[in-house]
């Protein structure tokens, strides 16, 4: 179809964001323009309150933008109705959180089904899909297990697992090795690092390890305060 | 997500806190089994009032009188005499013949009642007379007796007497199906059952009494003597040929006369000239006729046409039939009422869902979040919750009804065997037609739908950052 879009996956303009409290207004993102490259990865470094999670909560449609523009896929997100906002995370992005995310009645299994639910796979074919999922994700030993029978690492490969049910174009991970150790951490990093390399998976990372982060990533975005530094 | 997604979800989540949803089921469960229960005893009134009426004939009978009865009226004519006297069509076997040719009319015959002491063996026991053609053998009541047949002859000297009639007279006719027992009392007066067969062709006295004229006339001043009497009594024997079913509790027996006689056998039993005190005091004299025509028309929709001919030639004319839309509307309105009361059993029950559902929302905030996080949209959220909600009332009104009905069931199990007399017939005083049945399940299910309406649109709104955010 179009090179540019394929180039560019996303692209984010003079993007800006302000939360309000009460009369006072907090600007979180001020004024940020960036091009994705299709099946790069990149980190966004930042001081803690620099805007990391709430740059990716934009691209991911979790939250709203104030002003600027977001294109994925030619789109712009900020025009998007909130049906289309759903379907936008539904189909073009996955997200991973530093505290997991999944849902404790369900099993690892159940967790994945749920999202190949909203992604209408017919019922059917979800468990299997499913299990192949977190086959991918090393995680065959443990399909049955509940959030809290499993290990930090284990979890979080559930919840990539469950980030990657619906095919999304991008994965928008918010320190999700923030809560684990240094080896299992290594692990989680090495298991994105092939999936971008298999799937040509575009990964968008908040981190606060620039060393994995310089090592990994095709390009860093250093945040200040909501704005790009460079370098 | 599908329908069945939807379903699975929210019984997983209902199922979770099952203790939870177990009390807000059984608010709904009370509040449909109080609002069925009410309406339905309601219901049940109406069918047992309406039945009867239809097993008596009554919808497609008439009464005709050649004026108004009306008390005030009486009062007035007792002060001045006959000053407002209407113009009045006598009653008499001319106009009977008159009516007879008004298409729609299957029958037409004076109304005779008198009372009249019933004897067999050694019991008397007072009534009042049925005067009725044996052409009346072809309906209700009269088509469907407890046991024999109707008189076939107008001046046959065989009766029908009512079940009832029977028991003060001290005599159980056997009912096969429901086996009578004896209650202590009934054995103290000497009461026995006995099969229909020894009861049919028994010889039974019908006394009426008749004015001593010479006696009146002497003011009673030489009242000596046995025969002296101002009434004397006149003694006719006939044959019990068949006995009339035990009437329901709805309708009133005293109106129809504890024995059916036949109609120019009736007529011909001397008695005192007037049917009533009633007559009795009335200033109004009737130059010959009835006092009322028992008219029946063929069918129900003949009843409108019959009423106006009969108005058109002047006289009055009452019918049940008439008064059936009264009654309905009574009913509807006794029906309001009461599914009002358990109406606000359910709107409690509601409350009750409306609470619990935003207890589990406040608990399950972050996976709300999850689900919009990968991708679930305001509508699906908002539908889960729907689907939940109506669960509770789908459940809760199938299980609502079946408490419902087994209260109505102790209800009348209790109205029967301690309240009822013995030996009356059963009645039913609740009854669940299936617009009841299926109307407490769509009401519930909407009741149910009208509470989660605002947990799920708060459920669907939540914000997932918020939602998501570690703390
Ligand atoms: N809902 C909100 N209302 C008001 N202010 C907010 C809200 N969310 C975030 N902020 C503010 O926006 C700024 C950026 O927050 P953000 O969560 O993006 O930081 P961060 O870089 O992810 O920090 P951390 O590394 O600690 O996660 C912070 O100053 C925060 O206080
Ligand atoms: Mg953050």
């Amino acid at each position: 179809m179009n090179d540019t879009y394929d180039k560019h996956i996303l692209e984010v303009s003079n993007l800006c964001k302000i939360y309000h409290k009460g009369k006072i207004e907090i600007p979180a993102v001020k004024d940020i323009s960036y091009k994705f490259h299709n099946g790069q990865i990149i980190s966004i470094v930042g001081k803690s309150g620099s805007g990391k999670s709430t740059l990716l909560n934009l691209i991911g449609g979790l939250d709203v933008a104030t002003s600027g523009q977001i294109l994925i896929n030619g789109k712009d997100l900020i025009k998007m109705s909130r049906y289309e906002l759903a379907l936008h995370r539904r189909f073009l992005v996955g997200m991973v959180f530093q505290s997991f995310n999944l849902i404790h009645s369900r099993n690892a299994l159940q967790n994945v089904t749920l999202a190949l639910a909203f992604g209408g796979v017919p019922r059917k074919d979800r468990k299997e899909k499913a299990a192949e999922l977190l086959k991918s994700v090393g995680l065959e030993q443990r399909l049955y297990h509940k959030p809290a029978e499993l290990s930090g690492g284990e979890a979080q490969r559930v919840a990539i697992a469950r980030a990657l049910a619906n095919n999304p174009k991008v994965l928008l991970a918010d320190e999700l090795t923030g809560n684990l150790d240094s080896s299992t951490s290594k692990e989680i990093i090495d298991l994105l690092m092939n999936l971008n390399k298999e799937k040509n998976l575009t990964i968008l990372m908040v981190t606060h390890d620039i060393e994995t982060a310089e090592r990994v990533s095709d390009n860093v975005i250093r945040l200040k305060d909501g704005m790009v530094i460079s370098d | 997500m599908n329908l069945l997604d939807m379903f699975s979800l929210g019984f997983t989540n209902l199922w979770r806190t099952r203790l939870r949803t177990f009390l807000t089921l059984l608010g709904v469960v009370i509040g449909i089994a109080a609002l069925t229960s009410m309406v339905s005893f309601g219901t049940g009134m109406q069918k047992n009032v309406e039945d009867t009426f239809a097993n008596n004939d009554l919808f497609t009978s008439m009464t005709v009188t050649s004026e108004e009865i009306d008390l005030e009226g009486m009062m007035h004519d007792a002060m001045e005499e006959d000053t407002v006297q209407k113009q009045s069509i006598p009653l008499n076997d001319s106009l009977i013949q008159v009516i007879r040719e008004i298409e729609g009319v299957n029958t037409v015959f004076p109304e005779i009642w008198f009372v009249v002491k019933l004897e067999i063996g050694e019991e008397t026991s007072s009534t009042n007379v049925n005067a009725v053609p044996a052409s009346m053998g072809e309906f209700k009541p009269y088509n469907d007796l407890f046991a024999g047949k109707f008189f076939d002859n107008d001046s046959s000297k065989e009766v029908v007497i009512r079940w009832e009639t029977l028991k003060r007279l001290k005599i159980i006719a056997e009912d096969e199906d429901k086996p009578y027992s004896l209650s202590e009392k009934d054995s103290l007066d000497g009461v026995c059952i006995l099969p229909v067969d020894s009861i049919l062709g028994r010889k039974i006295k019908v006394i009426s009494a008749v004015v001593n004229a010479p006696q009146i006339a002497l003011g009673g001043l030489m009242n000596i003597g046995a025969d002296n009497q101002p009434f004397k009594e006149n003694i006719s024997e006939y044959v019990i040929c068949g006995i009339l079913k035990k009437a329901s509790s709805f309708s009133n027996d005293a109106y129809k006369g504890g024995i059916v006689i036949p109609m120019k056998t009736a007529r011909a039993i001397p008695r005192t000239n007037f049917t009533s005190m009633w007559n009795f005091f009335s200033k109004k004299k009737k130059k010959g006729g009835y006092n009322s025509l028992y008219v029946r028309v063929e069918e129900i929709e003949d009843v409108k046409f019959v009423k106006k001919e009969l108005e058109q030639i002047g006289v009055k004319v009452f019918s049940i039939g008439d008064q059936l839309k009264e009654i309905r509307r009574v009913f509807m309105i006794m029906d309001a009422i009461l599914g009002a009361i358990g109406t606000i059993a359910l709107i409690v029950a509601s409350l009750g869902i409306i609470n619990t559902m935003i207890m589990s929302i406040l608990e399950r905030t972050r996976e709300i979040g999850v689900m919009k996080a990968i991708g679930g949209s305001e509508w699906e959220i908002r539908k889960i919750f729907f689907v939940e909600a109506s669960a509770i009332g789908l459940v809760g009104a199938i299980f609502g009804l079946i408490l419902g009905w087994m209260v109505s069931r102790v209800a009348n199990y209790v109205v029967n065997t301690s309240i009822m007399p013995a030996g009356e017939e059963t009645v039913i005083l609740f009854y669940f037609p299936l617009w009841l049945v299926l109307g407490a399940i769509v009401f519930s299910v909407v009741v149910s739908l009208a509470a989660g309406l605002y947990p799920a649109s708060r459920a669907a709104r939540i914000n997932p950052v918020e939602a998501l955010r570690h703390d």
